[in-house]
């Protein structure tokens, strides 16, 4: 059998392995669900105390408008774009160590985009009014204003939400109905059956389902450069020094596929040994990970090398002082070296083929670089507006509890509802997989 | 149940071979069932070619039109809104949101029309009801076919026979679909 999946059983052995993870769940997975819901309801706490007191509780000031809030919401969208990038450009790729991950990643996709969309919800200061950046004919006669990229923001993350979620389920249903036809209870077997739509696996089905796969594989992937290249003109359309910059684009999406590759990591290791999944999560994906680490960490140093390059030889003085002073050496700079540290430096231990294929090494990596990620955009947002063109406003930001409860809060929402996802749905594809076990399997004898 | 005979085979080969051989003898084949998607099937059943691509590709195009319209209409036409000097109408500016909504239109209508196509969502399918076809989305293949045409039903010899010509592709179970529900 070759590397991207070892278990040698039969079909029903396979289906079985992978539906018994759901029928009868782990024991440990009670005691996580507690525990990530009682960091929800921090979470909970946080946004009530916000939205009743206002945004004025968090740490924010004139000129710093921007801090935790926006650091968040970058750092979670970014860590969406790993899962989309595995589940629809490495379909159209045909990368076969694409299919076990995918439906992981994609949950995880699903989960980090909510908890993004809090943010900029929260700062809006009165989220009720949320529907205002709807264009809808309202009293007020005005309509948003479409040239701004907030607009472009609001737009984009709630396509590729709907985008994901869309795709994610469409290659549940086969898997569904195989719930569905495994459960003993007959409760169960209902609740999985609606969920099912009816699926009866027909050639028309299934036809119908390979199109519509293939065809949201090929809308979901330009979305994977999209949205956070529309993020990244956030910044780059404002004229801060440090902000107003067209190399953005690229360098946000590298940062995205970086950070998101690591979270995938974070998640997958432990549920892969819980779960005893080594055999459809075998080493060659730990490794193929480990690479898009290395390659995608070697982008984002080459960036920061370019962002310094152009920052000097603009000759700007504003640009100059940003970069080439402001973020290394002033208030922030341990912030800035951690960033260095983590982000460039760490990976370059992915050259080492032992590191690439030990779970241990390559999951504490993993979070060295999520920290590192969630660093760069803070120091990328904070410094800017800290010292920008006027030396008599400048000023310092410092995070609040609440600032810090609600990132904490973020965190155990989205483990939270990883779990449950865990705990509810058949989180390895199993039709998928056994369609590749079949092309496997008819690969050999040809050969 | 619809389809007079049921035929139960266990492998992709099987499942193939047995329905292009039973299309080539006369048979109508009415529909394969298969745990995971097999494209070779397509052909072997002569699924008719899906219009869903056709479907997506209006959706996309319905979905840029709809949102560069509303783009125009309210910051050109309706409440023009001076920013930073541009033109009312910059078209720069309208790319981002033009391309999400086609994708957005477009994603929506792939999925809506997959399962609408295929006939789902459904309650209840008569297939369901024969016995051990839970086993389709695990490991088992299915084909279901009907007479030759003009005929109400196989007869109990035919099925004997058929038995025989479907013997080279391994372990198989022929049945009338009705008696079996």
């Amino acid at each position: 059998m070759s590397a991207v999946l070892t278990d040698e059983g039969s079909y029903a052995e396979l289906t079985d392995e992978l539906l018994g993870k759901v029928l009868s769940p782990p024991r440990w997975i009670r005691p996580a669900l507690l525990g990530t819901f009682l960091g929800t309801i921090v979470l909970l706490v946080a946004i009530t105390y916000t939205v009743l007191t206002g945004v004025g509780v968090w740490g924010n000031n004139i000129p710093v408008v921007w801090a935790f809030g926006l650091t968040n919401f970058v750092w979670w969208i970014g860590i969406g774009h790993a899962g989309t990038f595995i589940s629809a450009f490495l379909l159209l790729l045909e990368q076969k160590w694409r299919t076990s991950i995918n439906r992981f990643a994609e949950g995880m996709t699903l989960f980090a985009v909510i908890q993004a969309g809090l943010f900029p919800l929260l700062h809006l200061g009165r989220p009720w009014f949320f529907y205002w950046l709807a264009p809808y004919p309202s009293t007020m006669k005005v309509w948003p204003q479409f040239r701004s990229a907030l607009t472009w923001d609001v737009v984009a993350v709630s396509t590729y939400f709907t985008v994901s979620l869309l795709f994610w389920y469409l290659g549940l249903v086969p898997d569904l109905a195989a719930m569905r036809d495994r459960a003993s209870e007959r409760w169960r077997r209902r609740i999985y059956a609606v969920f099912a739509l009816g699926w009866y696996g027909s050639t028309r089905n299934w036809n119908r389902w390979r199109i519509a796969y293939g065809l949201l594989g090929g809308l979901a992937t330009p979305l994977v450069v999209s949205v956070h290249s529309i993020v990244s003109s956030d910044f780059a359309i404002g004229n801060l020094p440090g902000w107003h910059s067209p190399l953005f684009p690229p360098y946000f999406v590298a940062g995205a596929i970086y950070s998101g590759f690591a979270m995938v990591l974070t998640l997958m290791i432990p549920a892969r040994r819980l779960y005893r999944l080594q055999g459809v999560i075998t080493t060659q994906h730990l490794d193929s990970m480990a690479k898009m680490l290395l390659v995608t960490g070697w982008i984002v140093t080459y960036s920061y090398v370019i962002e310094l390059w152009t920052a000097w030889y603009s000759g700007d003085k504003y640009e100059m002082y940003t970069y080439l002073v402001m973020r290394p050496f002033g208030p922030y700079a341990w912030c800035w070296w951690t960033v260095i540290v983590c982000n460039c430096v760490s990976p370059q231990l992915l050259w080492s083929r032992r590191i690439r294929r030990s779970p241990v090494a390559l999951w504490l990596l993993s979070l060295v670089i999520q920290l590192g990620m969630w660093m760069e955009r803070f120091v990328l947002i904070v410094t800017s507006q800290s010292r920008d063109f006027l030396p008599s406003s400048w000023r310092l930001y410092r995070p609040t509890l609440v600032d810090g409860a609600l990132l904490f809060g973020t965190v155990s929402f989205f483990l939270f509802l990883f779990l449950l996802f865990l705990r509810f749905v058949p989180f390895i594809p199993i039709s998928e997989l056994k369609a590749l076990k079949h092309e496997l399997a008819e690969e050999e004898r040809d050969a | 149940m619809p389809d007079p005979v049921v035929i139960e085979l266990e492998s992709v080969e099987a499942v193939v071979g047995a329905a292009a051989h039973l299309r080539a003898t006369g048979y109508s084949v009415l529909e394969a069932y298969t745990p995971f998607p097999i494209p070779a099937l397509d052909d072997a059943i002569g699924t008719r070619r899906s219009k869903l691509p056709w479907l997506v590709l209006a959706a996309g195009v319905s979905g840029a039109s709809l949102a560069y319209v509303v783009l125009w209409w309210t910051s050109a036409v309706d409440y023009r809104l001076d920013v930073g000097g541009r033109p009312y109408n910059s078209l720069p500016a309208d790319v981002p949101i033009v391309f999400e909504t086609t994708v957005l239109f477009a994603a929506g209508t792939a999925f809506l029309a997959a399962l609408i196509l295929s006939g789902l969502p459904r309650l209840h399918h008569p297939v369901f009801e024969l016995e051990g076809f839970e086993r389709t989305t695990i490991d088992r293949f299915w084909i279901t076919i009907g007479p030759p045409s003009g005929r109400g039903a196989l007869l109990e010899e035919e099925l004997v026979v058929l038995r025989e010509e479907l013997a080279p592709f391994g372990p198989v179970v022929v049945r009338d679909g009705r008696r079996a529900s």
